[in-house]
């Protein structure tokens, strides 16, 4: 194993690393967020060896439960699109790392020691990564709890080793998974066509790890008086939820591409709606994080709504607010990232049939449009059920106090609309900064035949 | 009607065409024939304005092309020419014959009335059954004439052929060119052919033979 | 000539229109030709006469194979034509000479593709409305001709290399 893992190229090593850069992120969040929420346990131990008493005077805005309750949620959303970039480059590296390996397969190595080898290199790298993470934490945290006296309690070592573990386990699923989508055959490299529509495994995958994740709030350290359960549970909850809700997107997508190609009457839409028909399950993951983040805006607009006409907004609310908002914002510029590698990944795959048809006289800005509608007819549907769902659940959970408030609900729909704009605008303008990628496939040397 | 003088063009360190000149009547099937690396499809791509050469000169229906911006050239291809491929580069996703009705919606022409002048096309070259398949599902030669027929549907004055034939076996071949030939004929449409095979060069009226990027001697 | 009776009996006549129907690229047979050989398989045993008819004109004697004459012609389709171990075309020499005398090979070879080329161009036309017949015999003259051409193709590549050997 060992040995077919050496030999990668510069690139695969730079890929290396920015998995292992965003394991290292994704468990230092973790961490942090578990930490705000071990504050609810009361006792911690100073680095001195004595018992101290949690000072939470010293601790300014972060004294009120529900704004560390906020804080964590802001943190553990950030983990979604860095483990959502994660995959993105785990996949990426698959596609190179199987080419590689083509020649290895023509002498024997089944597609299951090549797929277990991904699984194997993303493994031992997250894990890396992992590691650095709980390392960096332990240091900030030590030094937090210096300076504030012992007011920041210790996560304890087990609940460390739980996020580690799990940072690890997904990284290694994701190596696993990322396998799956392409399938090799000793003659190169070839993309398996998915499954159409959504599977009862779909539906299995969004209930547990909704579950899962709930149950890992509700109870927020005393599930089971064993403490780091709660955090393993959110952290799987997530991803579950995440995989399920991504395989439901695509269905949707691709819903929503048919009808859009078979009622258009302009060639960029009817290019475009075929196109993303036809990848749905790739597009729903590019927009996954896009997704989610509409839905917690919209969610917590929604749950701003109350708040705000009552005028009961003070200080720390704001700062959790802004906190909850800027961390949506960064959220939203990773997937700018993820989108982009999508688009890159997909107009490599057509630069055949787009230099024919410039060729045959189709303008540049014509194909750039084509783009441009990708996104939309991609990313309005996601956009718009996010924001639907998102204010659903906000509204659900804090029923008695809308129905006191009933403007509450303009704002909410407001914001909900806002959100799926900003989504579905994020979106169109990533694939306008994919339009350079695509004059580049266009030039002429591209009609050669390879 | 088309006519290229002296031209010169380098790819890279490559010198792919060295002093061509060529002259191509309206209504002419023209066959450009030589060994692999001897600039046919380079000379194709100049003529039919996919490529600026460095000097010399290209002339269509006395309007000089070369020196048009890349909008003006790209516009005179989408009115005026048509272009096949070797392998065809059908769009995947799409069926047949939204394929061959794509350029007329890039023409701003309505979704029905392209879509049946597409399946007519279909029909005149044999392949109306493969209408509402995708190119995943065709054979060679039926994609290579459904490519024809993409490249027919706008009514061109000129279709440009690069290696019709290249990766079609000789009966399926035969159909193509046939099909292609016949069609060109029949409508009036001058045909450039690119080949290195001397049995689709046989369908030409004449050949301009090139090696090494020059003239090979004289233009029969 | 066997092949066509073993389809049903006929006279002289038919057999040779048949002949230059079905085998448009060889030469026509004579009459006298078609009895000759007619004489010659009764004679081997391969044919018989059959039965005299009237069709408003003269007397036609109708010949049918025999039982040996159709275990004959079993024996002639198994076997193989042999490939030509020798090359005598008169083109080759041609080539070969035209290279040695230096200089002047240029010019014949391209007037030798231009003349290959033009005979194609008039096959291709044919074989678009000929009988299944015709196209055949047509394929098989445009497969030759376009190895001939690729063949010259060949040897002005190789001219170089060839003058060489020839000096010395």
């Amino acid at each position: 194993m060992r040995m077919l893992a050496r030999g990668g190229s510069r690139r695969e090593r730079v890929r290396g690393r920015l998995m292992t850069a965003g394991a290292a992120l994704a468990t230092f969040l973790l961490c942090v967020a578990a930490n705000l929420l071990a504050f609810g346990l009361g006792v911690s131990v100073h680095p001195e060896g004595f018992l101290v008493q949690t000072r939470i005077e010293y601790l300014g805005f972060f004294s009120g439960r529900d704004a560390r309750l906020l804080t964590a949620l802001a943190l553990a959303l950030l983990v979604v699109p860095t483990m959502a970039f994660v995959h993105q480059v785990s996949r990426l590296a698959t596609a190179t790392r199987e080419r590689r390996l083509a020649a290895l397969r023509l002498a024997g190595a089944t597609p299951r020691e090549v797929r277990l080898l991904g699984a194997y290199e993303s493994g031992w790298r997250t894990l890396l990564g992992g590691v650095c993470g709980v390392a960096l934490y332990l240091v900030v945290n030590l030094a937090v709890a210096g300076a504030l006296r012992g007011a920041v309690p210790l996560v304890p070592a087990a609940q460390l080793v739980a996020i580690l573990a799990a940072v690890t386990l997904a990284g290694t699923l994701s190596g696993l998974m990322a396998g799956r989508h392409v399938v090799t055959s000793p003659l190169g490299v070839v993309r398996r066509t998915p499954p159409a529509g959504p599977r009862a495994l779909d539906l299995v995958l969004v209930t547990v790890g909704a579950g899962l994740l709930v149950a890992g709030f509700v109870d927020r350290g005393d599930f089971l008086r064993v403490p780091y359960v709660a955090v393993l549970s959110m952290v799987v909850g997530m991803v579950l939820l995440l995989f399920g809700l991504v395989l439901g997107a695509a269905w949707l997508i691709r819903v929503a591409a048919r009808w859009a190609g078979d009622r258009t009457g302009t060639a960029e839409t009817l290019l475009a709606a075929r196109m993303v028909g036809a990848d749905p399950r790739g597009w729903a993951r590019a927009l996954s994080v896009v997704g989610l983040t509409v839905f917690f805006g919209a969610g917590v607009g929604a749950q701003q709504g109350p708040i705000l006409l009552r005028g009961y907004l003070d200080s720390s609310w704001a700062v959790a607010y802004l906190l909850v908002d800027l961390a949506l914002l960064v959220a939203l510029v990773t997937s700018a990232a993820a989108l982009v590698a999508h688009q890159a990944e997909d107009l490599l795959d057509h630069r055949h049939s787009f230099a024919a048809l410039a060729a045959s006289g189709v303008p540049g800005p014509a194909l750039g449009r084509v783009l441009t509608r990708q996104a939309l007819i991609a990313a309005l549907p996601v956009c718009v059920v996010s924001a639907i769902a998102g204010v659903g659940v906000a509204v659900s959970s804090i029923w008695d106090v809308y129905r006191e408030v009933p403007g509450a609900f303009a704002v909410a729909a407001g914001g909900a609309v806002l959100m799926a704009g900003i989504g579905v605008l994020a979106a169109t303008l990533v694939a306008r900064a994919a339009r350079p990628i695509l004059r580049r496939t266009l030039r002429p040397e591209g009609l050669r035949d390879e | 009607m088309l006519e290229a003088r002296a031209l010169r063009k380098t790819f890279a360190r490559t010198v792919a065409l060295d002093g061509v000149s060529a002259e191509i009547g309206d209504g002419e099937i023209v066959a450009i024939t030589g060994p692999s690396g001897s600039g046919k499809s380079t000379l194709l791509h100049c003529l039919a304005g996919i490529v600026r050469p460095e000097s010399g000169e290209v002339h269509f229906d006395g309007r000089r092309v070369d020196t048009l911006g890349d909008a003006d050239r790209t516009r005179l291809r989408r009115q005026s020419f048509g272009v096949v491929f070797q392998s065809g580069r059908l769009v995947p996703e799409l069926t047949a014959e939204e394929n061959v009705a794509l350029p007329l919606l890039f023409n701003r022409h309505g979704r029905r009335e392209s879509l049946l002048a597409a399946r007519s096309r279909l029909e005149r070259l044999d392949v109306a059954g493969c209408a509402d398949r995708r190119p995943g599902e065709l054979s060679g030669g039926q994609l290579q004439r459904v490519a024809v027929a993409r490249a027919l549907v706008t009514g061109p004055r000129v279709v440009f052929a690069d290696e019709p034939t290249g990766a079609l076996d000789s009966l399926a071949g035969e159909r193509v060119m046939d099909e292609l030939v016949g069609t060109a004929r029949a409508d009036g449409t001058t045909l450039v052919i690119v080949t290195h095979d001397n049995r689709v060069a046989a369908y030409a009226d004449r050949e301009i033979a090139l090696r090494d990027g020059r003239p090979a001697g004289v233009i029969v | 000539m066997l092949g066509l009776l073993a389809e049903r009996p006929k006279h002289g006549y038919e057999l040779k229109r048949e002949h230059d129907q079905r085998l448009p690229g060889a030469r026509p047979l004579a009459y006298g030709q078609v009895y000759a050989t007619l004489q010659r398989l009764q004679r081997d045993g391969f044919a018989e006469v059959a039965e005299t008819v009237r069709e408003g004109g003269p007397e036609r004697t109708v010949y049918a194979i025999t039982g040996e004459g159709l275990a004959e012609l079993a024996r002639w389709l198994e076997q193989v034509e042999t490939p030509a171990p020798h090359v005598s075309s008169a083109l080759v020499s041609r080539v070969v000479v035209a290279i040695v005398a230096g200089g002047a090979a240029d010019g014949y070879l391209v007037r030798q593709r231009a003349a290959h080329l033009a005979r194609m161009r008039e096959l291709t036309a044919e074989r678009a409305s000929g009988s299944p017949a015709q196209v055949l015999a047509a394929d098989y003259a445009l497969q030759h001709l376009d190895a001939d051409l690729r063949w010259i193709e060949t040897a002005m590549e190789r001219l170089t290399d060839l003058k060489e050997e020839m000096d010395a």
